[in-house]
């Protein structure tokens, strides 16, 4: 049965290249005198169905029924999903008046979808199980999705139908070599070859690898525009509000905290599944669009590819035709509402009678959602960052301080005994110094602990960076070290403790500051996978400006956020990215919130290199903090396994591969 | 040509870690000097509006990270550069010494077109402390290696007094200018008299 779900090939392209006759045939005058190859028409349903519902929660009375259709205009699919007036709505029931009808509203605007053009839909999942409704999961190219539609009345089936008589499912997969990843019958992927931005990546990929290109027969598709929508007054003016601006009737209402997190769980691990897919695709293809563009630059371009060239051309000018808007997608998931932070009696509920952490991972998730109160972060830190162990008693730290700081002592000497008339002959311990003199001057000196001529603090900020050259003498001193010891030592306000604190913080974050920058690089690595996972139209974006290096984000990731925020922002946004709650690398989901928040501007803009980086620059002090933790949470819940397989193994602040080692087994278990 | 939008010259500032780039950056535009500059992670720019012979041109100003380890981030940002600025600490000879790298390492990665005739100019800063007295390196030194890689014009500044910084970033934005395509701009060819005119304390901006 899974089988017939297929469509052949040849029938769905027959089907694209004759409706783009259809389509332009009906091409209407366009003002602007351009030869624009839009298309028009009336907007025809070519499917409606009704007492399709979505379950926002279990209960069966904030089940919310609505009915789903399909537009076609020109040769554009366009999905909408209005949910009935509360009179007319079937489960509506008097009884449950007060606060269930008011969530049910919200849930209403919530999950409209006035009119959602089928390019901006990555697959449909269809699941028909043996109890109960049929359902169908509509997930988007940013690899978010809907809520599941049950069809009461039934109609799944003919709804895909439909769709696979208007747009390309299958073929499309097959010309680009994605069929492989259907491997799941019930999984349908939509024409990725509509969508302009996707379309550049994998016909360029397919090209290569000399495939049956799917680009030119659909390119009216690629075009397709609306001009002027009619007939339906209702729907075309969401038209013309879909064009002009995002769906702003889908944007969420933020403070809509609530675990709708576990209300989607369900959507997510799909979402989760089906893009695995497409991940694994993409990634494939973007490393052969970059081995080609090596090819180019290497002169070893093969003659049978160099149609390539004028490829590039025709995508490139469909990229800048698309409306970069039309991407607004709509999270379905929220952060955790930020709570109190972490109280003194909180944390002796923590500690057993000899100190010891019973649950440290508790411990670290009432961190993550909440931080800890300034006058605990100088015991608390020093577990987040590993200087102390969870099960360590009281009296063990006692003894760990007084030998670390005997140590501490000892390391210090090290460079406190070098003469001058030895530093004369010792060029790199004299530039070492000068470079840490130059900068702690340089480091937080509005921050009233280090403020005013002759600060002391100052000094012993500069006699822990050179302590610590020396401890690690391999990676010495690199600019940015001196803001991350900063918020320590104003923590700690102790060197000794200070500067273990720091060496532990460095045992993660150590890498940053490698010579061959390597660090740095996998993190980067790990950002451009990750917004292309998260926000494929913004990574897009970012390989037409050629932007993927992420170099605009440099300064974010080298030093977590440290100038970006306010100082006492930085002490809490720390402690939570040292709990490693969700992720090691919620500080990578965190540049993915921030950039997504101004895609918009930004695409809108048509911001290029520089002026991107002087703007992510400028945001500094401006990002509102909770919100880019809960807006990184939801992402990386939303990304799920998925997003962890962007970020290579070892990369900073993971531990180094070989002490991680260890660990994996102990992992499986868990599930 | 008259209706083109005001042109960009973009202009990179290089230089070992200290020495006083994003000072002289913020002296030049922002007619200020603070103690409290942050050591640059990355790099950012500052954009001003500069007139060269009526002709109103913006200058962009990019201030680079001075530590070495981040010198491989310069593919992304010295691109399409107009001109270089090369500065030391006359009073750290390493500095100094470390203007050939700098210079080499900007061709390499900026690739200009013409990178034996691509403009450089050399700038001698923190010229006010001790009053001079504790400068390790000579005017002598600096220009003979300036003459060496082809009439580099040089200026000696500070940064915390605003001594001759306008005059550097004059000589700056000229020099970019001669580094764009004649035909996209139209040139007044008095230039190279009031080129001459403004220059004050310097071996010779050959403008
Ligand atoms: N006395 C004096 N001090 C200066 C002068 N210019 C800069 N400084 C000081 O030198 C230090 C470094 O200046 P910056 O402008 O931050 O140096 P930079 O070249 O931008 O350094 P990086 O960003 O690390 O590459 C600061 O403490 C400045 O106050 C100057 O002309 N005279
Ligand atoms: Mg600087």
């Amino acid at each position: 049965m899974h089988e017939t779900e297929l469509h052949d090939l040849s029938d769905d392209s027959d089907y694209a290249a004759a409706s783009r006759h259809t389509g332009s045939s009906n091409i209407t005058r366009s003002d602007s005198g351009k030869s624009i190859t839009s298309e028009s028409g009336p907007l025809k349903v070519v499917y409606s169905k009704d007492n399709v519902s979505i379950h926002p929660t279990q209960y069966a009375s904030e089940r919310i029924s609505g009915r789903l259709r399909l537009f076609k205009q020109g040769s554009s699919l366009f999905l909408s999903w209005i949910p009935y007036k509360p009179s007319t709505d079937a489960e509506d029931d008097s009884f449950w008046q007060g606060s269930s009808s008011i969530s049910k509203e919200k849930g209403r605007n919530l999950y409209t979808i006035k009119l959602l053009p089928l390019r901006d839909v990555h697959s449909i999942r269809r699941h028909t199980p043996g109890l109960g409704w049929q359902y169908i999961i509509v997930v988007l190219s940013s690899g978010l999705a809907y809520p599941p539609f049950y069809f009461y009345n039934g109609g799944a089936r003919e709804f895909l139908a439909t769709l696979k008589h208007h747009v390309c499912i299958v073929s499309c997969i097959a010309t680009t070599g994605l069929c492989k990843s259907v491997d799941d019958a019930n999984v349908f992927l939509v024409n990725d070859f509509q969508d302009p931005l996707q379309n550049s990546i994998i016909s360029r990929a397919s090209n290569r690898a000399s495939l049956h290109k799917p680009s030119n027969s659909f390119s009216s598709l690629d075009d397709s525009k609306i001009v002027n929508g009619t007939t339906y007054g209702d729907i075309s003016s969401a038209i013309s509000e879909y064009r002009g601006r995002p769906k702003k009737s889908h944007d969420p209402a933020r403070d809509i905290s609530i675990q709708v997190m576990e209300k989607f769980s369900l959507v997510t691990k799909f979402a989760r599944e089906t893009t695995s897919h497409l991940f694994r695709e993409n990634h494939g293809d973007l490393l052969n669009t970059h081995r080609k563009k090596q090819q180019v630059e290497d002169g070893f371009l093969n003659p049978a590819t160099s149609s390539s060239d004028d490829e590039k051309k025709t995508t490139n000018m469909v990229q800048v035709d698309s409306d970069p808007l039309e991407f607004e997608k709509l999270p379905l998931v929220w952060g955790t509402q930020r709570k109190a932070p972490l109280s003194l009696e909180e944390w002796t509920s923590f500690l057993d009678s000899e100190g010891r952490i019973i649950d440290s991972k508790a411990l670290k998730e009432r961190i993550f959602y909440g931080g800890v109160e300034h006058n605990l972060r100088k015991e608390v830190w020093k577990f987040l960052l590993g200087y102390n162990e969870y099960d360590s008693t009281y009296a063990e730290r006692e003894y760990l301080a007084s030998e670390k700081m005997h140590e501490y002592e000892i390391l210090k000497s090290q460079w406190q005994s070098i003469s001058a008339a030895q530093a004369k002959r010792f060029t790199k311990f004299r530039e070492r110094k000068s470079l840490i003199d130059k900068d702690v001057v340089r480091t937080d000196r509005s921050v009233a602990y280090f403020e005013g001529d002759d600060n002391q603090n100052v000094t012993v900020l500069r006699d822990i960076l050179l302590t610590y050259s020396f401890y690690n003498f391999d990676l010495g001193y690199c600019q940015g070290m001196s803001d991350l010891l900063s918020p320590i030592l104003y923590v700690m306000k102790d060197e000794s403790e200070s500067f273990w604190c720091f060496t532990a913080l460095m045992e993660r974050l150590g890498p940053n500051f490698n010579r061959d920058q390597s660090g740095m690089h996998s993190q980067l690595f790990a950002l451009s996978k990750l917004v292309e996972l998260l926000d494929s139209p913004l990574h897009s974006y970012f390989e037409q400006k050629d932007c993927l290096n992420y170099f605009i984000c440099f300064r974010w990731i080298l030093i977590q956020f440290k100038r970006e925020f306010e100082y006492e922002n930085i002490l809490r946004l720390w402690e939570v990215l040292w709990t490693h709650y969700l992720s090691e690398h919620l500080h990578l989901y965190m540049c993915v919130a921030i950039l997504r928040r101004h895609r918009a501007k930004i695409m809108g803009e048509q911001m290029d290199f520089d002026t991107l980086l002087k703007f992510i620059n400028e945001l500094s002090g401006t990002i509102d903090l909770d919100w880019m933790i809960k807006e990184a949470e939801a992402l990386c819940v939303c990304a799920g396994e998925n997003g962890a397989a962007c970020i290579p193994p070892g990369t900073p602040p993971s531990l180094p591969l070989e002490t991680n080692m260890g660990l994996y087994p102990l992992e499986d278990e868990v599930l | 040509m008259a209706s083109r939008r005001r042109m960009l010259l973009k202009v990179i500032i290089l230089g070992d870690s200290g020495v006083g780039k994003t000072s002289l950056m913020n002296q030049y535009v922002n007619k200020k000097f603070s103690n409290q500059y942050k050591a640059t992670i990355g790099a950012d720019f500052l954009t001003k509006e500069v007139q060269i012979d009526d002709r109103l041109f913006t200058l962009q100003i990019w201030d680079t990270a001075g530590q070495e380890r981040f010198q491989s981030l310069g593919v992304a940002f010295y691109r399409g550069a107009d001109c270089c600025v090369l500065v030391y600490d006359v009073n750290v000879m390493k500095s100094f010494d470390n203007l050939n790298n700098w210079r080499e390492e900007f061709l390499v990665q900026a690739s200009p077109s013409d990178p034996e005739n691509f403009p450089f100019i050399v700038l001698g800063n923190k010229i006010d402390i001790d009053g001079g007295n504790s400068r390790v390196v000579s005017e002598k030194k600096v220009k003979a290696w300036c003459a060496s890689k082809g009439n580099i014009p040089y200026f000696e500044t500070s940064a915390k007094e605003g001594f001759n910084v306008e005059a550097a970033f004059q000589c700056i934005a000229k020099n970019a200018l001669k580094n764009e395509p004649e035909e996209d701009i139209y040139l007044p060819d008095t230039i190279d008299v009031a080129g001459r005119a403004t220059q004050q304390q310097s071996s010779g901006c050959e403008c």
